[in-house]
């Protein structure tokens, strides 16, 4: 565009506007970019930092878990006459340090982040319910891909 | 049986029905119950996401608007300890009514309207500025301060929308040489409507019932990142629900008004389809509701001016626009020779 041209439209102020309203309708058209989160779930990738699981078999009862957690959300209970950790999701904070501690690998972090309670009592686990799976639940899932179109763009796996 | 007949005789003018049921009261609720359900939707296509979508998930959300009116009907009703009661309490409801009260001048045929006037033109627009006032009164009886800078927001706006959309219609009214509505329309017959005669009246018009409405880019006076919700920031329950409708009411008030002096009202039907005034009601509103979609279009595309930017808008540029448009009107009086 000639900078005569430019003036001319800047004087009217409408070629600014009628970008926007074209690029707006250009967007009605597009598909969406976000994901119907409830019923639809984001792969969270293999080394994703989500909700714990203790292995109470090999727990040998170091507490270094207890002691690393910055936000003190490990605790120490006792289970007839040993002490194993209990975990309380109102502070976990998924920072992954007691799974990097612990010496015989008995925490590990599963590939579902969804806490969602009822109840405040529900957040905090006894070693008990610490060692069961936590619920993954089974609904499709995509994969965030990166698209140089786009921006991003999901894929159903 | 005489009684009934009566009855229905008096049920079914046009004295009842405009006003009551189509398209006034019952009409416009629905109206505004699916216009924002609308607004909403689009946006949220413009930015990709989904919207409103779990009230009826068949439908796409379409009763959000309705659970939300739930919602709101059984929200406890605020009066705030230092406000104006009795105006607090009455300026909502006014302003609803008086952003409603147009509807009556606009004829749906030749020969179906609430009240006929050979100034209805006028009419329609006189009506529309009495609600400023009570917009200023909302805000001051509430006493608060981001209600009070709302509302004197609200007319500064008026300032810069009204000698412009005043001087948009009389430039039409030259145009027609009437300032009667069934005529405005008889005599876009010949199929040049109001937009191809004179578009220069029809943008200013526009624009002036943006900022009418206050719809988004002009939406300076209910600015959410810097005055809560404007003028209603005190209210609370069904009385917000006045407050909010009154600006889509007076939105789809003003769609039919733009549909009957610049998209030709009722004139795509001709002569025998006009004498029931069901088919030329529908069209006017079809094309009234066209309008209002391309009104809040504009949400999704313009961010907010500044108040002062809006002011530059409506003096400069409308303000010009308009004046030039009454030119083009006279030369086209003098060319045609109407």
């Amino acid at each position: 565009m000639k900078p005569k041209d430019r003036r001319a439209g800047k004087l009217l102020g409408l070629t600014g506007h009628m970008q926007a309203i074209r690029s707006g309708i250009e967007h009605i058209f597009k598909p969406r970019m976000t994901v119907l989160y409830p019923e639809v779930l984001q792969d969270l990738g293999p080394n994703y930092r989500g909700m714990l699981k203790l292995r109470i078999d090999i727990c040998i009862s170091c507490t270094l878990c207890a002691r690393i957690c910055p936000s003190n959300a490990l605790k120490m209970v006792k289970v007839d006459v040993r002490k194993y950790p209990g975990i309380t999701y109102q502070r976990c904070i998924f920072c992954g340090f007691c799974v990097d501690i612990c010496p015989v690998d008995a925490l590990e972090m599963s590939g579902s982040h969804d806490a969602a309670c009822y109840t405040l009592g529900e957040q905090v686990l006894k070693p008990e319910d610490f060692s069961k799976d936590p619920v993954i639940e089974d609904k499709p899932r995509v994969k965030p891909l990166f698209d140089e179109k786009r921006g991003l763009r999901y894929e159903s796996c | 049986m005489n009684v009934v007949e009566q009855l229905l005789q008096i049920l079914l003018s046009p004295t009842i029905i405009i006003p009551l049921i189509f398209p006034g009261l019952l009409t416009t609720f629905l109206v505004i119950i699916f216009i924002a359900w609308f607004e909403r939707k689009l946006t949220a296509k413009v930015q990709l996401r989904y919207g409103p979508l779990y009230v009826l998930k068949s439908l796409g959300g379409l009763p959000q608007l309705v659970a939300d009116l739930l919602k709101f009907l059984f929200t406890e009703i605020i009066i705030p300890k230092g406000s104006d009661k009795k105006a607090f309490i009455l300026s909502p409801i006014f302003l609803f009514t008086l952003s409603m009260l147009p509807v009556v001048a606009i004829p749906l045929s030749n020969s179906y309207a609430a009240f006929f006037s050979d100034l209805s033109l006028l009419l329609v627009l006189a009506l529309l500025t009495i609600t400023p006032i009570f917009m200023l009164l909302l805000g001051w009886s509430s006493n608060n301060k981001f209600s009070f800078i709302g509302s004197l927001r609200d007319g500064y706006l008026m300032m810069a929308y009204e000698i412009p959309m005043f001087v948009s219609i009389l430039a039409m009214a030259v145009a027609y040489d009437t300032l009667d509505l069934v005529q405005v329309v008889g005599r876009q017959s010949s199929g040049l409507w109001g937009i191809a005669l004179n578009p220069l009246a029809a943008i200013t018009f526009f624009v002036a019932m943006l900022m009418t409405t206050a719809r988004f880019p002009f939406d300076v006076a209910e600015a959410e990142s810097e005055l809560v919700i404007g003028p209603y920031t005190e209210y609370s329950g069904i009385i917000f629900v006045l407050c909010l409708g009154a600006s889509y009411a007076k939105l789809s008030v003003l769609s039919l008004f733009f549909a009957e002096v610049f998209l030709g009202g009722w004139n795509p039907l001709i002569w025998p389809l006009t004498l029931n005034p069901i088919l030329p009601g529908v069209a006017v509103f079809v094309k009234g509701l066209l309008v209002m979609g391309l009104c809040v279009f504009m949400r999704s595309i313009y961010p907010r001016f500044r108040i002062d930017q809006v002011l530059k808008l409506g003096w400069h540029t409308l303000f010009v626009l308009s004046v030039a448009s009454v030119a083009l009107s006279l030369g086209i009086v003098w060319v045609l020779g109407f």
